[in-house]
């Protein structure tokens, strides 16, 4: 694995105070948070960041980083001694493989504190929290997805080292993304026979070039000819539930919405599909249809603008 | 890739959380949960007064906790103060997603 510098991630010296190093950590916490950077990498950075802190803003963790860390550079091929670190904790699976392995290791600390320091106590193994994307129609249908984490694991000579695991996972239908899915017993392993910890999904969803979602609801534009929209049509749409029949009112504009109830996201209370229809002009490219529309506009009378006072 | 295990999880919104499950799920003691419950910043579920052994967490408690935790720890904030802060991200995430749904783009 490579050498990470934390201390440059936080942008802080190798000296610097437990203070100074908190103080960094909180602007760029502030500056990178996914909900108001407009950095690109906001999410990734903000990973970074949370990773460095883990460690640099833990006295013991830090201490050690420092020890094993001596004469390394950044992006350089690290090696931990076989023995090192039995003393710490790793948190789950976002973490990278660097910080995974530097810290994945017996004697986990947690929440009862200190029981795993070298003690006789039976502790139940760690959750593990990740995320899962999947793609609207996994939602609609239900899918299988693969993921892969790097877990503590121990060998046959009872040292700890990290391995990946890959799970195929099965994502029911009628999901919404925020909903967490939990897999027993698939966390860190437990300490002197304790229980395995859980490892707990939650559901994200990529982002769609059709589909727009809102809770379970399902947002949709339709294109529709103005012919179609003025004298009304039964038309033809795609939705994530396969193609509909679809009837357009007369007399209909851009952005009015038409509900297929029940036909957003299949959840215990399903969501509706709203279909967005967009007028979309014939383009006048050819004799024939500009003359058709010189014919609407001697024959219509049409003044779009009337209601702004035109 | 080789496949090691094929697993249907378990979705939280149908079977919930207990108080410890949550607990341990957000690695804190159990009493940092029953204080944000009763803080009324943690809980969707209107069991307040039931028993806290009968208290049951769903996907969306499992979150929050998890944010606000964040938040706490990360800016020493107080559980009422981390609770306005997670409101706000989320109100912001509300906004985006009605801005997203209307077709409108951020500049």
């Amino acid at each position: 694995m490579e050498y990470k510098d934390y201390y440059k991630v936080l942008g802080v010296e190798r000296t610097a105070s437990a203070d100074e190093i908190k103080k960094a950590y909180r602007k760029l916490v502030r500056q990178y948070h996914p909900d108001i950077s407009k950095h690109k990498d906001a999410d990734a950075k903000t990973k970074e960041i949370n990773e460095a802190y883990d460690v640099l803003g833990d006295a013991e963790k830090r201490a050690a980083y420092d020890e094993l860390g001596r004469g390394y550079r950044p992006g350089q091929e690290f090696r931990p001694p076989p023995d090192w670190g039995s003393q710490f904790d790793v948190n789950g699976a976002e973490a990278n493989d660097f910080f995974a392995d530097l810290f994945a290791h017996v004697g986990r600390r947690g929440r009862t504190g200190g029981a795993g320091m070298g003690g006789g106590f039976r502790m139940a193994g760690e959750d593990i929290h990740a995320a899962i994307a999947i793609d609207l129609r996994d939602a609609y249908q239900g899918a299988s997805r693969t993921v892969t984490l790097r877990v503590p694991e121990q060998d046959a000579a009872g040292r700890t080292v990290t391995r990946d695991k890959t799970l195929s996972v099965t994502i029911p239908k009628g999901i919404t993304p925020g909903q967490q899915l939990r897999m027993k017993g698939q966390g860190h392993p437990g300490v002197k026979g304790g229980p395995a910890g859980d490892l707990y999904l939650e559901v994200q969803l990529n982002p769609d070039a059709r589909y727009r979602l809102e809770g379970t609801n399902v947002y949709e534009n339709v294109p529709v000819a103005p012919w179609e929209a003025a004298l009304g049509a039964s038309i033809s749409v795609p939705t994530p539930s396969g193609p509909v029949e679809v009837t357009v009112p007369p007399g209909s504009q851009s952005g009015r919405k038409l509900r297929l109830k029940g036909r957003g996201i299949p959840a215990a209370q399903p969501g509706d599909l709203y279909l967005i229809l967009d007028v979309v002009l014939p383009p006048a490219s050819s004799d024939r249809a500009r003359e058709l529309y010189q014919a609407m506009a001697r024959d219509l009378a049409f003044n779009p603008r009337e209601r702004i006072g035109a | 890739m080789v496949i090691q295990q094929s697993l249907s999880g378990v979705l939280l919104d149908d079977v919930a959380l207990t108080l410890e499950e949550l607990a341990r799920a957000c690695d804190v003691e159990p009493d940092w949960v029953v204080r944000h419950v009763h803080a009324g910043v943690l809980g969707s579920q209107p069991e307040v007064n039931v028993q806290v052994t009968g208290w049951r967490f769903r996907s969306i408690d499992l979150v929050r906790a998890r944010r606000l935790l964040t938040v706490e720890r990360d800016f020493d904030a107080n559980e009422d103060l981390a609770a306005l802060v997670v409101d706000m991200a989320d109100e912001i995430r509300r906004l985006r997603a009605r801005m997203h749904v209307l077709g409108i783009k951020l500049a």
